[in-house]
């Protein structure tokens, strides 16, 4: 790997020193303690469990916090050498820029030339100048063709690189990335890496990262500094040495390993049992979809087999998630057949059918529709008349599997993130359904979450649960399903087992698909993103 | 063009002439104060008819029930001349007729009106305008305008909360309280995300610079020339003219008082 030597002569930064901050009370920090020095030039990874409090940081290093919101910090923060209080107001943001994770909540205009010129006018840059700032970051971020576009119909990765021509506007010392592909395509958050590479060549601007996977970032990464469960700092090395030497450390507060450095990853993978391909639970044939006039989904061909694990994957708007509301009932196809188990799925009694197929969100929030987490795990038994006792049964057991034990009245909205998770896929399985349905259950999860999520599935389907997931994580596909199903313009472009679609180079850069890491791994570094250009 | 008059002065020359035309009471001076501002419209813009009408049909509705309403309630200051008929208990005269006719082209007026402003104005140039020539603080208007960036996500989000609520069963209950719990589990998840949303939105937006004050410089000068003040003039003053002529022709009632 060709990563970059620590300089140890180059100048600090920013210097934080015994910084300690918490929302309500400092005996209980949610950040405690904290030192640590950024140098110029330099990129710096931040990792942490989710939880503890690596966006705090961030937003405490520019001096929002604690003002911002009703919270409490002690200890000091230098800048240059100069204490951040002493910056100022709005001159420490303009040094400090900062691409925040989620690309629909950073923006206040409608185009994108605005926004841009929104930056501008807080720094009060002169009128005449604007339109040619705007052109050179655009073009600096290769945007360029966007200029007079509306934010919100951009795509995701297209917002994060508006959000990140912004800060640069700023031309800031620091830049700040608070997860910033989190909610991006595989793809597209390789593609912006390269950006922040190539932008962090030409600038030097000292960057802090903070993430909870490290692989893509890795090779542009001077140093890692993680950040323990009780908010201190738990590893501060450059990442060959926090990755081999501190690792055990590391698993314990379960930070995600790269995959370079994670040993149980070595064997070329788990090979998924083969299913008795015999009894299909449901057929798609020929089905076509349309909205407003606009044809989503074209002939489309599609069986579940009982106790399958199947993955339809392709990119942000070649139609998964519509397909998977038509297989789950939720609205009408234009044409063709759904059949459950033989028999339409528009025919079936709304009650049954909700029996027989499960569907999971992407946000586990939006299934939440009672108070505690015992009525939403006895909600459906309740709706069908289910005894009291039969009902507490029922509820304990899924408890018990989905580790929720000491929560059972708590308000499922004050769960943490994994816990409601684990909720949001024990409410459909109350009576057990033969199908269930996940709308990228792993997506903004972090590492811990998703496998546990995963066994637990893996255990669904090896008593009979057909399985099926939209997802864009390869390796997901790879390691768990037995066939995948290319969407590619509505229509599908692949259907077998996963090993099949590994060499069909055309078709997934067609599909702005990333091979999962057990392939890559054997072609060399570097060859792999000639995927993408 | 419309479209290209300074939105500030705009809405005023369609605030002014709307509060102008509740106080007259016949039907002379809303019917030719109408035509006059459907002229302007598909006269001066480039409002496509069809779109406007899309907007305009149902308020021709609600205008009739209006007339309707107010034909058969009217109060006995009004309600002179003879007897035109009869319908159960009410009986239906000359004035409550022309009263009923008067109020419906009244509010056809300014749902004219209010479709000639949001039809032709931007709504981001509309808050600049606000913030440059009204000095509404960039507070404000700023948070507006991130305001109006939700609004297609919140519908957005409310369809996958139904779908997400059927598949749990949602729909099977039944009963008033039911129905009142379901606004209950629906306000919560869209109001908890509403506010983590505004709340990234405002620390995104400190982070880039924006303190709030006044002294800002602006990408988009929005200024008022000539041509504003033409069109503020033309639309108060045409009133005044069309109140001229019916006062001539003897239709003019300002207030139930008839000149």
């Amino acid at each position: 790997m060709n990563k970059k030597q620590l300089n140890q002569e180059s100048k600090p930064l920013l210097h934080v020193e015994h910084f300690s901050f918490a929302y309500e009370s400092l005996k209980n920090p949610l950040l405690h303690n904290l030192s640590f020095t950024l140098h110029e030039n330099e990129i710096t990874l931040l990792m942490g469990a989710s939880g503890s409090g690596k966006s705090t940081i961030s937003l405490c290093l520019n001096g929002l916090y604690p003002e911002a919101v009703e919270g409490f910090a002690r200890g000091d923060i230098y800048f240059q050498g100069k204490h951040i209080q002493d910056f100022p107001k709005g001159k420490l943001n303009q040094e400090i820029g900062i691409v925040f994770q989620d690309p629909e909540s950073q923006f206040c205009m409608i185009t994108v030339e605005d926004e841009l010129a929104f930056t501008l006018e807080n720094l009060n840059v002169p009128a005449s100048e604007m339109a040619k700032r705007i052109s050179e970051v655009l073009q600096a971020v290769d945007m360029e063709s966007c200029k007079k576009e509306k934010i919100h119909e951009l795509s995701g990765g297209q917002k994060q690189k508006i959000a990140l021509a912004a800060v640069l506007l700023l031309e800031p010392e620091l830049l700040i990335l608070d997860e910033p592909t989190a909610n991006l395509d595989p793809v597209s958050s390789i593609e912006f890496i390269h950006l922040i590479q190539q932008l962090q060549k030409e600038r030097k601007m000292s960057i802090f990262i903070i993430e909870h996977q490290a692989d893509d970032w890795l090779d542009i990464t001077n140093r890692i500094i993680v950040l323990g469960r009780n908010g201190d700092i738990i590893a501060d090395h450059h990442p060959e040495i926090a990755f081999t030497e501190k690792r055990q450390v590391l698993e314990k507060e379960g930070i995600f390993l790269p995959k370079a450095y994670d040993r149980s990853l070595d064997f070329d993978g788990p090979s998924p049992s083969p299913v008795a391909k015999d009894k299909v639970c449901l057929s798609i044939r020929d089905l076509s979809f349309r909205r407003k006039k606009q044809p989503i989904l074209q002939g489309i061909d599609l069986d579940i087999h009982q106790g399958e694990f199947l993955a339809i994957v392709g990119e942000n708007g070649a139609g998964k998630s519509t397909l998977l509301q038509l297989i789950a009932g939720l609205i009408k196809k234009d044409s063709g057949d759904i059949d459950l188990f033989g028999k339409p799925i528009s025919k079936w009694k709304e009650s049954e059918l909700r029996k027989r197929l499960g569907y999971v969100f992407q946000n586990p929030e939006h299934q939440f529709i009672t108070d505690t987490v015992y009525d939403e795990l006895t909600f459906g038994l309740k709706l069908n008349g289910f005894t009291q006792s039969e009902m507490d049964k029922n509820a304990n057991r899924l408890m018990r599997q989905f580790h929720l034990e000491n929560h059972t009245f708590s308000n499922p909205f004050s769960l943490s993130g994994g816990q409601k998770r684990r909720l949001s896929v024990a409410t459909m399985l109350d009576e057990t359904p033969d199908i269930l349905l996940f709308d990228e259950p792993t997506f903004g999860q972090d590492a811990n979450t998703t496998a546990e999520l995963m066994d637990m599935i893996f255990d669904l389907k090896t008593n009979g649960t057909s399985i099926v997931f939209v997802t864009h994580d390869m390796d997901l596909v790879d390691t768990y399903c037995e066939s995948v199903y290319v969407l590619h313009d509505g229509k599908i472009a692949f259907s077998g087992e996963p090993r099949g679609l590994w060499d069909q180079d055309e078709l997934l850069e067609k599909a702005r698909l990333r091979l999962p890491y057990r392939i890559r791994k054997h072609t060399k570094a570097g060859e792999y993103y000639d995927l993408i250009h | 063009m419309i479209s290209s008059i300074n939105p500030s002065i705009k809405a005023f020359a369609i605030l002014v002439p709307g509060i102008l035309l509740s106080l007259t009471f016949d039907m002379f001076t809303p019917l030719i104060y109408l035509l006059f501002v459907l002229v302007v419209t598909f006269g001066f813009s480039d409002v496509s008819f069809k779109r406007w009408m899309k907007i305009f049909a149902p308020f021709l509705l609600v205008a009739l029930g209006f007339a309707w309403m107010t034909m058969l309630y009217t109060s006995d200051s009004f309600s002179g001349g003879r007897v035109l008929f009869e319908i159960w208990m009410f009986e239906v005269t000359t004035g409550a007729v022309m009263v009923g006719i008067s109020l419906a082209l009244r509010s056809l007026c300014f749902v004219a009106l209010s479709l000639l402003f949001v039809l032709t104005t931007d709504s981001t140039k509309f808050m600049l305008s606000l913030m440059q020539q009204c000095k509404l603080p960039p507070k404000i208007t700023y948070g507006v305008l991130a305001g109006y960036r939700f609004l297609p996500t919140f519908q957005n989000e409310l369809q996958i909360l139904r779908q997400a609520h059927r598949i749990r069963g949602v729909g099977r209950e039944r009963g008033i309280r039911d129905k009142l719990n379901q606004f209950r589990r629906y306000s919560v998840p869209l109001l908890a995300n509403g506010i983590r949303k505004s709340e990234r939105v405002a620390i995104a937006m400190e982070s880039k610079g924006f303190k709030g004050d006044v002294n800002r410089t602006h990408y988009h000068k929005m200024t008022v020339r000539k041509k504003d003040w033409i069109f503020l003039s033309v639309m108060i003053g045409s009133l005044f003219l069309v109140g001229f002529l019916s006062y001539c022709l003897g239709y003019l009632n300002i207030f139930g008082k008839t000149f």
